[in-house]
């Protein structure tokens, strides 16, 4: 098979705000701009930067840095927990602008998301560069004057969002047939998106040092060869500009997970806080109409290693008080109790918790079900 | 440095029906008189049935989180920002 390159129009906008939750905090105090600013769920020395701003970005400090290596580096950064109330009121505004232009936008996570104007294109008059143009000053006007984004137009998601790349802050820019060669010559294999160090070494192996030579390579090659699966596939549609990524896979999991603020191996501590999470995701779960028969339990430990374990069970969970006892069991079964720094804990084999099977022995399901609605009711009510 | 104050304040407030906005003018906090010169932004959160309404603003030299509960319309003063290092 031989695929060419999209020469079709690209009608897929890909926008990415700028350091979101650091530029969001900018926009609410005046008072932080043009200041480094650095967001991290914890401030003091060993937590994560999850968000640094523009002006700390100038100092070296980026996202995943503890905040005593930011502060090495820009020793006047100022550090501010994350107020995710306000990120969500922010994504919600722009997803409200997208809207106007497209009913196809798909949220990528809080701060990216795609617009598809396939269906749409005829309605607009005027060049997406335009419209681009537009969304960027409404965003100006109608959330704030400080919030900035980047837009990257492509033939496909993955084009857009690597478009959407190329120039930060509040870069336009748009991938056509006529300059993808030029925009693959001057990126490097990890500066694609889903291309990092070890996919990186497995293509240097079989010849591939460029993103030019990633393009050209043949099917069979990245198929059979590098990738030896169906993403090879993927990766050769995809880097020609075609549609691979508008895939809606649908949510298979709920969970949560904590960052000890302690490190701890009390069975107590833990025990505790492994209710809040199932606790949190039993919400989330019943909220959607769901119900689980998978639970699975991860820690991290302070020693760096990592244990993790997931089970399915013929009974379907739905009440936090059944996804506890599952997950409690599970937290039991490792091989030892070393002070943890990271518990997660999700539910998955999702089916609809309307869709049930009576019981020969449980008789008391469904006023199980219905006392947990009722708690939950209590608490969307009282908080 | 951001200082997390949550105490009851003072707040003058003021809707416009030309453009449809409601904002804090004037705050009173521990018998000092800000005047609020600029909205940063406004957002909604609800904690439990209870809509509030968080404004962040600026008097220019302190910047203020201020916090109307719906249900009792009170103003809290959350939190002051020098805007400086912590």
């Amino acid at each position: 098979m031989d695929l060419p390159i999209n020469k079709n129009r690209p009608l897929i906008m890909h926008v990415d705000l700028n350091s979101c939750f650091a530029t969001v905090e900018q926009q609410a105090n005046p008072l932080l701009r043009g200041k480094p600013v650095c967001v991290a769920p914890y401030t003091s020395g060993n937590g994560c930067v999850i968000s640094p701003s523009m002006e700390a970005k100038r100092f070296g400090v980026k996202v995943g840095m503890t905040v005593r290596e930011a502060k090495m580096l820009c020793p006047d950064a100022i550090i501010l927990h994350p107020d995710p109330p306000k990120y969500r009121a922010v994504h919600l505004q722009f997803k409200t602008i997208f809207q106007d232009y497209s009913p196809h936008v798909t949220p990528k996570s809080i701060d990216e998301a795609v617009i598809d104007f396939t269906d749409v294109v005829g309605l607009h008059k005027r060049s997406l560069e335009d419209i681009g143009k537009e969304i960027k000053r409404r965003m100006r006007s109608e959330i704030g004057e400080w919030i900035s984004c980047s837009i990257g137009i492509g033939t496909n998601r993955f084009l857009a969002k690597t478009a959407a790349g190329l120039v930060k802050p509040d870069g336009l820019v748009t991938i056509t047939h006529e300059n993808l060669m030029d925009v693959y010559s001057k990126l490097t294999l990890i500066d694609i998106c889903g291309i990092n160090t070890r996919y990186q070494a497995r293509l240097n192996a079989y010849g591939v040092f460029s993103p030019l030579d990633f393009v050209s390579a043949s099917l069979q090659k990245l198929q059979n060869q590098v990738f030896k699966s169906i993403n090879g596939y993927y990766w050769y549609t995809r880097l020609r500009g075609w549609e691979i990524d508008a895939i809606d896979f649908g949510r298979k999991s709920y969970g949560q997970s904590y960052a000890l603020h302690e490190f701890t191996n009390n069975p107590r501590e833990l025990s505790r806080l492994l209710m809040k999470l199932t606790e949190k995701m039993g919400r989330r779960l019943r909220k959607a109409g769901y119900c689980a028969s998978g639970i699975h339990v991860s820690c991290l430990y302070l020693d760096g290693t990592h244990w993790h374990m997931g089970r399915k069970v013929s009974q379907k969970l739905y009440t936090t008080s059944e996804l506890f006892k599952k997950a409690q069991l599970l937290l039991n079964r490792q091989p030892e109790w070393k002070k943890v720094t990271h518990l997660a804990v999700s539910c998955y084999d999702l089916q609809d918790s309307n869709d049930n099977q009576l019981d020969l022995f449980e008789t008391d399901m469904q006023k199980k079900r219905d006392l947990s609605n009722a708690m939950d009711s209590m608490n969307d009510r009282y908080g | 440095m951001t200082e997390t104050i949550n105490e009851k304040v003072s707040v003058v407030a003021v809707y416009n029906r030309d453009n449809k906005s409601f904002l804090p003018q004037r705050l009173k906090w521990q018998g000092r008189v800000y005047n609020i010169s600029k909205l940063g932004y406004h957002h909604t959160q609800k904690l439990g049935r209870i809509l509030h309404h968080i404004f962040s603003v600026t008097d220019g030299n302190l910047a203020f989180r201020l916090n109307l509960d719906t249900e009792v319309l009170s103003w809290t003063l959350e939190e002051v920002s020098d805007g400086l290092t912590n």
